[in-house]
């Protein structure tokens, strides 16, 4: 067992992957302001954990379970902004503000707004199917069989593609 | 309908769209991240940090509660007390109980390791939620006791028909009350008025929450 936040390197590991992060707050945070409170919990949570780190998993793995037990917590408890940030001076940016395409904008807007649709439970397993990580590794990161998970995940591709054709309509 | 992969398509669209805003926020991360390490270090030296106010004030009542029905009892030990301190004890006992399960609960939640399966932890967590309804039903147990308190054995013998016949079946009324509250205050009754009434409040809606929470995840593992 290694002990990762004691790694001089593990700011550098969350910054390497701080997509993951992104991604999971744009899906379980659809307000932006509390978004940058989801963020700044779940850098937190990463850090305070890092010592359960067992460097035989990847990291980006152990990070997904952290971030998104983390993120169902913080959605189902309704946390809203509290304003008193002892970080308000360094602004988290997650708006990607390259993209001015309102098409694209809008087609992004629909996939997350189906996928934001979805329990809290589901929402994780298809970030985790469009992330291509595998079905067994999906069932280590839920505690969910295999089975279970490519049920699952059929049912809401479903959903989604279902939830998407509705909004073009 | 829509196939697979154009919705797989879709996503590494969106996900390309993140990526680049990870680029343009390269800087401002290292910066958050630096003031950040500094910060927590100083802030995770205590474990009660991340226990809310609210909980913390909570716990500090209770123990207050606790040491003054101590002060009671320890400065009422004479034979003419007898009903009074044998009442605040069983009072006491109840309020021990639960003071301290709410001070382990909150520091289980606290500790709850993050990197564990999502079932796994949001069940404990919810769990732990949950159970604070449990020690609520023991509480409710103690309110007969405070009827009997202020028995004595002079009263039975010189006014043996008010004693009898109002002060004893009163308490047995609250005993035979606070059992079937201890029997019924249960998940399967959240719909009841009686419930709602009795659990209204921001603290006691998330505790509701959890156990339906629990219903949910137990569904979930078992749905295929």
């Amino acid at each position: 067992m290694s002990s990762a936040n004691n790694h001089p390197d593990f700011l550098a590991l969350i910054l390497e992957n701080k997509g993951i992060i992104l991604k999971i707050c744009a899906l379980y945070c659809p307000d932006k302001h509390s978004r940058e409170d989801l963020t700044q919990e779940i850098i937190y949570h990463l850090w305070r954990s890092g010592r359960s780190y067992d460097a035989t998993y990847r990291f980006s793995t152990w990070m997904y379970r952290v971030a998104l037990n983390v993120a169902i917590s913080f959605y189902r408890e309704g946390k809203r902004r509290r304003g008193d940030h002892s970080l308000s001076t360094l602004h988290l940016e997650i708006e990607d503000r390259s993209s001015d395409m309102s098409q694209e904008k809008e087609r992004f807007a629909w996939l997350q707004a189906c996928i934001q649709g979805l329990k809290e439970f589901d929402r994780a397993l298809i970030l985790l199917y469009f992330e291509e990580k595998s079905y067994r590794e999906i069932a280590e990161i839920l505690g969910l069989t295999e089975t279970n998970v490519a049920t699952k995940i059929s049912r809401i591709k479903d959903k989604l593609k279902q939830c998407i054709l509705n909004n073009k309509k | 309908m829509m196939e697979d992969l154009e919705l797989s398509e879709l996503w590494k669209q969106y996900n390309q769209k993140i990526e680049r805003a990870n680029i343009l926020n390269l800087q401002s991360w290292v910066l958050h991240l630096q003031t950040f390490e500094y910060l927590q270090t100083e802030k995770a030296k205590s474990r009660l940090n991340a226990v809310s106010r609210w909980k913390k004030w909570v716990a500090a009542l209770g123990v207050v509660w606790v040491l003054f029905l101590v002060f009671l009892i320890v400065n009422s030990l004479v034979w003419g007390k007898l009903f009074f301190v044998v009442s605040v004890a069983a009072i006491l006992g109840f309020n021990i109980y639960a003071v301290i399960v709410y001070i382990r609960h909150t520091l289980l939640i606290s500790e709850i390791d993050n990197s564990e399966s999502l079932i796994e932890v949001q069940q404990k967590t919810a769990e732990l939620k949950a159970s604070t309804l449990q020690a609520t039903r023991v509480l409710f147990l103690q309110t007969p006791f405070y009827c009997t308190f202020f028995w004595n054995f002079q009263w039975m013998r010189e006014s043996p028909l008010s004693f009898w016949l109002i002060a004893f079946p009163v308490a047995v009324l609250f005993a035979i009350f606070s059992i079937w509250l201890y029997r019924n205050i249960h998940l399967r009754n959240a719909n009841k008025k009686w419930f709602k009434l009795l659990f209204s409040g921001r603290e006691w809606t998330s505790v509701i929450k959890s156990m339906e929470y629990l219903k949910e995840i137990e569904e979930y593992k078992k749905q295929l």
